[in-house]
Order: structure tokens, then sequence, then C-alpha cells
């Protein structure tokens, strides 16, 4: 019976695998996780680091916003850009007040471009964009 | 490149933990489960030496921490008399063969899957990754970024084995990296595939304890899989508590070589993760209580399952209260403020939680085969009655939330309740009749 079982439960995992996506190596370690929705903010984080300075500040934003993704991203801004200062725009899913990443040097905008630049464009990227912003006036 | 160097740097775990198992009281177990062992023994050792010197401010350096802890190693070892016993040479039968098969399809499904990017925990990213980052860069636990309340999230009490062990691979490495995280996944399910039919071949024969590894094997590989556990903390928590339970099953687990062992990877479990520590709690007291010895016996054995786990939780919680960083195990509510208005949803929502994970077969069919196996044994209530203990404190603990826990629970329960599927897979190994749990006069035999 407990062969039985662990037989069972080996063809089930290997059912578990992402057989319909392919094995392939991925973008990035969550595009076939349950996680995936992150795959755009991952990838463009990772690209960030290349442009945003050591010890520079930055906030990542999404368009739309959206408070949760914002939270998750923030986070992944810390993990993905150590070195800098990440400042959230958003904080376990509610909106921080403007005045907590008032100062960011940058910004890591998710999404569609804005109409308006909010600085000086420094990342074009398929996942969104990287923004020197102006000084605060 | 650096994935490698990263995962080449935990070739030092077995080399730090050698000085302990490799003494002949250990010439018992074969040569892979001795590699193992030490490897569990060698990374709770690397990780008391690391908060030792995080404590005593000295700098993260990998040489001398590697050094340090391996002396200690060979410190520990050096009362050991008791020898592990050598189970009676067994034909590798077709069952046991069959069984070591799945055990390796299993891994390579875990392994696949990691690579694919299917089994990544997106707690790597949040705080385990960050943290073992951040120690790396200030040579220590960064007190400043634990401290800083933007960082709230990262959990600065949680224990600190898998950040210090990622933190130590990252200094060798030269950097973070978030691949060869991920791998620990199907490496440390490598290393029970490998590791664990050997410690069970002390409770079990040959074939049962193949097939108990297999079922165990199978079993987390699917939830693994599924609840997305690559680079987090739980596979080193199953790997220390899955070694730990198999020694203390074994029929020579009243010798101190063997229960000095168990205490050591018990304290890897309780320096892996919160719960490592209600793990090692009932594991230890169950065991006591099975084996019926007297006082003076019952201290020197629960000292030797406890006290590595004292120790290693003490320096931590020295060195949290000492730097003003956290006083005890509480985030999601005052301890034993409960809400009694939730008592009887938990169940429910672990109960859907575990239905959703693999149509709650990876939960079942351990279970199933369990009753399968008919009326269990005494030596069987170890296994079992953990099990039963961790459901309680799951239980206990989601009742501290304020509010509804339905979606804590709904992404935490099928991880959390991973061991209590391997010790429902590893209970029908359990050696039957009375030798297993009866008190004896000295040390066992062999």
């Amino acid at each position: 019976m407990p062969l039985l079982g662990a037989a069972l439960l080996t063809a089930l995992a290997l059912w578990s695998l992402p057989w319909r996506e392919g094995l392939g190596r991925p973008r990035t370690l969550v595009d076939r996780s349950t996680a995936r929705q992150l795959a755009p903010g991952y990838r463009l984080l990772i690209r960030a680091a290349a442009v945003i300075p050591e010890k520079a500040s930055f906030v990542t934003r999404t368009e739309p916003p959206d408070p949760n993704f914002e939270t998750w991203y923030f986070r992944l801004g810390v993990a993905f850009l150590p070195g800098r200062r990440a400042l959230p725009a958003s904080d376990f899913g509610r909106f921080t007040p403007p005045g907590t990443w008032r100062e960011a040097e940058y910004l890591v905008l998710i999404g569609a471009r804005p109409n308006e630049a909010p600085g000086e464009l420094v990342l074009d990227a398929p996942d969104g964009t990287v923004w020197r912003r102006r000084s605060p006036s | 490149m650096t994935a490698l160097a990263w995962l080449g740097t935990l070739i030092v775990l077995p080399a730090v933990g050698a000085p302990l198992l490799a003494r002949p009281a250990f010439g018992g177990f074969a040569p892979v489960t001795r590699a193992i062992l030490s490897g569990g023994v060698g990374a709770t050792l690397l990780t008391f030496v690391l908060t030792l010197f995080a404590l005593a401010h000295l700098p993260w350096r990998a040489a001398p921490v590697a050094v340090t802890a391996a002396l200690l190693a060979w410190a520990l070892g050096a009362p050991v008399r008791a020898t592990a016993a050598s189970p009676e040479p067994e034909r590798l039968g077709r069952a046991a063969l069959l069984a070591a098969c799945l055990s390796a399809v299993c891994v390579l499904a875990a392994l696949a899957s990691t690579l694919a990017g299917a089994a990544t925990s997106v707690d790597l990213f949040y705080f385990w990754g960050p943290k073992a980052q951040q120690f790396a860069l200030a040579r220590g636990v960064d007190i400043a970024f634990l401290a800083d309340p933007l960082h709230d999230y990262m959990h600065a009490y949680y224990p600190p084995l898998v950040a210090g062990i990622d933190a130590l691979s990252t200094i060798v490495a030269g950097r973070f990296s978030w691949t060869a995280a991920t791998l620990t996944f199907p490496i440390l399910l490598g290393a029970l595939a490998a590791g664990l039919p050997g410690v069970l071949r002390g409770a079990a024969p040959r074939r049962s304890a193949a097939v108990g590894s297999a079922l165990a094997v199978a079993a987390l590989a699917v939830i693994g899989i599924r609840a997305n556990i690559a680079g987090n903390g739980d596979m080193p928590l199953l790997f220390f508590e899955t070694l730990a339970m198999a020694l203390l099953m074994r029929r020579d687990s009243e010798g101190a070589a063997v229960q000095l062992v168990a205490g050591l990877l018990l304290a890897g479990g309780a320096a892996a993760k919160v719960e490592g520590l209600a793990y090692a709690l009932a594991a230890a007291a169950i065991f006591l209580v099975l084996r019926r010895r007297n006082a003076a016996g019952s201290i020197r054995t629960a000292a030797r399952l406890l006290l590595p786990t004292a120790a290693m939780l003490g320096a931590w919680f020295a060195f949290g209260l000492t730097r003003q960083l956290f006083r005890d195990y509480s985030e999601y509510g005052r301890f034993f403020v409960l809400h009694l208005e939730f008592l009887r949803r938990v169940p429910t929502a672990m109960a859907t939680a575990l239905a959703g994970t693999g149509r709650g077969l990876p939960y079942l069919v351990p279970l199933l085969c369990l009753f399968a196996a008919g009326r269990p044994s005494r030596a069987a209530l170890l296994p079992l009655g953990t099990a039963f203990a961790l459901v309680l404190f799951f239980w206990f603990t989601y009742l501290h939330l304020s509010t509804d826990p339905s979606e804590w629970i709904a992404w935490s329960a099928p991880r959390v309740l991973m061991p209590v599927v391997m010790l429902l897979a590893l209970a029908p190994c359990a050696p039957a009749g009375e030798a297993a749990t009866r008190d004896t006069s000295g040390p066992s035999p062999g």
C-alpha cells in the first residue's frame, strides 16, 4: 500500500509540472509560479538595477496605480536593488502618504508610459519605464 | 557561475559536521547517510557560530566561522561512546529499488519545476533573500536594516539559520544568487531521498524504510511544487525535522550518539523556522514519555535533545534583546490572546486549504497508508503524537489573529503542515513491539 501511495504521489508530482507552458528556461523565477502576475515588475526592476546608482533612492509605482501591486513591487525593489533606498508608495496594500516617497530620486513605473514625463527617461523597456525625477519643489 | 559558486559553498556544511559524524560511534551508518547527517549538523553549528559572532560584534568571514563550527563539532563528539547500531545486511529487494526510483523521479520533478520557475516562493524575494543579501553586505545581522520601519515585513525575529547560511554562501560567491537559493528545494529533497532510508534502517527492515522514505519524499515533492516553497525556509525545516524524527524512531535511539545528533537536528529546525521550536519540544517530550527512563536518564536524554535548541535560540534572543531588535516570537497578535470566535473557522479553513493542494491527495494518501498498515505500534506514537501536537500548535497560532484568519490560512497551511504529512508517512516505519520503547539499562549495543 505505501509503495502504491508513493507511486500515485510521484505521478501527481509529475502532473504538477507546467507541461503546457513548457519546461524551458523562464525569463523570471516566478514565470510559472502562483506569483506569475509579478513577472512584469520583476523584469523591469532587474533592468532598473543597471540604471539606478548605488545609494540613490527610488519608488516603484504601477500604471494604473494599484496598492497591492505597489506593495509587492516595493518589496521586490528592496530585493533586487541592494545598496539603494527603496521608498514605498504603498505598504500592506494601502497607499502611503506621498510624503513617504516625495524625495525619491528615481521612479520605476511598471505599465504604460505616462502622458506627462515625470522627469528624465533613463530606461524604456517593454514592461515599463525608469525616470530620474525632477527635484521636488 | 555565481549560482554554482553559491551552491558550491554548501559543500562546507558536511565538512563542518564531519568531525562529529566521522567518529567511530557513527560507523553503523552508510557513508552517504553520514554525509547527509553531517550536512545537517554542520548547518546547525555554523548558524550557532554565526549568531555568536554577531552577538560578539565579530564580522562574518567564511573561514573563521567554518573552522570554529568544525571545532565545535569535534568537541561535541569527544564524550560520545555509545555507537549507532549497524543494521543486519539485507539484500536490496525489488520494492526497495522501485521506491528509490520513485524518490529519484520526485527529486527530478522538483528540480524541473524549480528551474522552470514554477515552484518559487515569493517569500524568497520578500524577506529570506533580502535578509541574506543584506547580512552578507554587512558581514553580520544588519540591525539598521531590520530596525528600519520600512522593513517591518522582514520578520526581524525569525530564527537565523536560512538567512545566515544563505549570507555565508553570498559572501563566498560574491553576490546573492536567486536561482541558487530556489535550488535548495530540490537539493535538500534529494538529500532526504538519499539519506532518509539509511536512517530509517535502524527502525525498520530495508523494504519498509525505503518505501516509507519514498512516500514521504513524494508527498513533500507534490506539496513543495504546488505550494511554491523553493527558496523559503520550509524545505530546510523539513530536512532537519525529518532526519531528527527518523533518528528518534531507531531502535538504538537510547544511545547518546544518536540522541546528540537528533538534538542538533532539532536545533537546526528550531533555527530554521519558528514552528521548529514547537516541533522540537513536542518530539522531545513524547520521546521522553515513551521511553519511561529513570529520572537521571530522562534528564540526560532531555539535555541531549533540547540543550542544542536552548543554546541556539538563547544566543539568538540574547542578540535580539541586546540590540533591542526583538524580544519574543509575536507578530500576528499578543501571545495567548486568543480569538475564540474563530475556533471552528480555523480547522475548516485549514481543511479547505489542504483540499486545494493537489486535491488533498498528498495529505490523504499518507493517512490512508497509515490506516492500511493496521494498529500503529507504541513507537509510532512518537511521529503521530508530534503530528497531532503540530496540528494543535497551528490551530492555536491561527487563533491569535484578531481578524478572520482564513486568508492567512489559505496561503500558509499547505506549506506549514508539510511536517505533519512527513510524520504520517514515517509512522508505519516505527519498530513494532516493546523493544523499541522500553527502558534499557545503558546505551544501546552495536
